[in-house]
């Protein structure tokens, strides 16, 4: 089972390619702008390491946020082309369930934390169990404030992951329950993991059904049109 | 089927268009507009623009491959908006083509929006030629551009505030008139006495240069005034007095620039050139000065894939073939 994982939902950009369990390859840029000159030559590099042509890969992960969402829209633009283009089905994560999945190794109950920016952080509880982790509540967006007051109200020894390193000074001050750990970011080799889980499963999401996960209405509502589509598409090897 | 299969996209502001174009010869070409999501702000939002493209892209380029009847590996090239525009907007139509095109092992050229609406009226007029005037006027942009020869352009003049399509809407909306101000204008205008009143034409001192922000302060003045003395006039008046004050402006600036090069021909482009009185402005213009005038048809005057994937054949021939790392450039300048 050839994947390949896309991650553009944050300032950290990542490809990666698995196989199996084996990574195949990846790259990675620290970036918080510049998501979409980064991700084909990244793709490019990729392959060219692993020897791999593009008509390989079998699935296609991404990374749908909650984040930043120009580089949210720049991962699931290129990898529905990507999936378009060679028919492969995808599986459409959350960037939330990528940190909590990296940073399950303890009892903590996780809480993960990205940062998508006006000082607003997406954030959700999850408990480790074997093998991965399972939500534990629903995802919320939170000022640094919201976040201290849900930390502080969780009973449970607490592992806070992501994005916080620009929180305001003082921020998190008399959590003592909880610790603060690894990964900042999400990254593609983790989105291996768990799309290789979800295809073992036959869990795919179809291509035009994968969307981003804002977690914040734009400033202005609107009603979306419904754009479907017919048929196969036209070229791909179905 | 004359030249290169070539699927163009644009992205640039609240259209998503796609269209696959063979030669000059358009295939398919299709469009999601979000007007009816902007029109109640009465302009484009961008992060609503932004969403509504990440929704629309694949489902587009979908339906423009289908009509074509084209299959996507048979595509001999790639072709998406650069800039300028909206950088979230332009990045979901840049991102998808630039990686189908990767993956389809095609070539892939980002395209100038600008440049764009340079080549919209050769697919409709085999014999649009360089040199040309070429007015190019829409909600995000107003030049008047001298095409010595294509990929040559030299831009004579510009808009110094607003662009002509945003005093429309501008005004559009202050007159209660709906958005897009164009084509509402345009509406309200039918039957209406524009020498009612006449609302002044700035700079007139510069020859090819446009202001239109004071238009606007002239049309409520004028209509709080008259409201005060009670002898609001017929709204298709004021809407055909408002629609003349743009026009001439943009046709006296266009044949100032013909007259000073020497160029007997005329194009133009943007979603203000579907204007109706402004079309026929241009042409009875170009009558009484004997030179070709070629606008595109309406729907090839505002923002679509046909003209981005025509400009993108041009420079595919030319070699200029986008290197992977390029991003989107939001402030992208025709001719630098
Ligand atoms: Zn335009």
């Amino acid at each position: 089972m050839k994947i390949l994982a896309i991650d553009t939902a944050t300032s950290a950009s990542s490809v990666a390619l698995g196989d199996g369990d084996q990574l195949a390859a990846m790259s990675v840029r620290v970036d918080r702008r510049g998501h979409g000159g980064f991700l084909v030559p990244a793709i490019d590099f990729c392959f060219e390491s692993a020897g791999w042509r593009p008509n390989d890969v079998d699935v296609i992960a991404v990374d749908v946020g909650p984040g930043l969402f120009t580089g949210i829209r720049a991962g699931i633009s290129t990898a529905q082309a990507i999936a378009a283009a060679i028919g492969a089905p995808m599986v459409a994560i959350s960037s939330l369930t990528a940190l909590a999945v990296r940073a399950a190794t303890g009892r903590r109950r996780i809480w993960p934390v990205v940062d998508i920016r006006r000082g607003q952080y997406a954030t959700r509880p999850f408990l480790p169990v074997p093998g991965g982790v399972a939500p534990d509540g629903e995802a919320e967006v939170v000022t640094a404030e919201g976040l201290h007051h849900l930390l502080d109200s969780d009973a449970e020894d607490v592992l806070m992951v992501g994005d916080t390193d620009d929180f305001p000074p003082g921020a998190l001050r008399g959590l003592h329950r909880v610790r603060r750990g690894r990964p900042r970011y999400p990254s593609a080799d983790v989105l291996l993991e768990i799309a290789a889980f979800h295809a073992q499963r036959g869990q795919y999401v179809r291509p035009e059904d994968v969307r981003p996960l804002y977690m914040r209405e734009p400033d202005a509502r609107i009603n979306w049109t419904d754009f479907r589509e017919e048929g196969a598409w036209p070229g791909a090897a179905e | 089927m004359t030249g290169p299969l070539i699927l163009g996209i644009e992205t640039s502001c609240d259209e998503t268009g796609v269209a696959v174009v063979a030669g000059n010869e358009v295939l398919s070409t299709v469009l999601a507009s979000q007007m009816d999501a902007h029109a109640r702000f009465g302009g484009v939002v961008p992060e609503v623009a932004a969403r509504a493209h990440v929704e629309a892209i694949r489902p587009m380029v979908h339906l423009a491959l289908r009509q074509a009847g084209v299959h996507s590996d048979q595509l001999d090239a790639v072709a998406a908006t650069r800039g300028p525009g909206l950088v979230g907007a332009l990045m979901v139509g840049f991102s998808f083509g630039k990686a189908l095109a990767w993956t389809l092992g095609t070539p892939f050229v980002g395209v100038d929006h600008m440049e764009g609406h340079l080549f919209a009226p050769r697919l409709e007029h085999a014999d649009f030629e360089p040199p040309a005037i070429v007015l190019l006027a829409s909600g995000g942009h107003s030049q008047v551009v001298h095409v010595r020869n294509w990929g040559e352009y030299e831009v004579l003049g510009a808009t110094i505030d607003d662009a002509a399509g945003e005093a429309f809407d501008k005004i559009a909306r202050f007159m209660g008139l709906g958005f897009p101000g164009g084509p509402a204008i345009d509406r309200a205008a039918e039957g209406g006495d524009a020498s009612v009143v006449r609302f002044p034409r700035a700079l007139r001192d510069r020859p090819y240069d446009f202001s239109f922000s004071g238009l606007k302060t002239s049309v409520v003045t004028y209509l709080e005034k008259a409201k005060t003395g009670n002898a609001v006039p017929p709204l298709a008046d004021v809407a055909a007095a408002v629609q003349e004050a743009i026009v001439d402006v943009l046709v006296e600036k266009t044949y100032n620039a013909v007259e000073a090069t020497g160029v007997d021909r005329v194009a133009g482009g943007g979603g203000v050139l579907a204007n109706r009185r402004l079309r026929q402005r241009l042409e009875e213009e170009a009558a009484v000065r004997g030179v070709a005038l070629h606008l595109p048809s309406p729907a090839l005057c505002t923002d679509n894939g046909a003209m981005i994937a025509a400009a993108g054949e041009f420079r595919l021939e030319r070699g200029d073939v986008t290197p992977w790392a390029l991003d989107v450039s939001s402030t992208l300048r025709l001719g630098s």
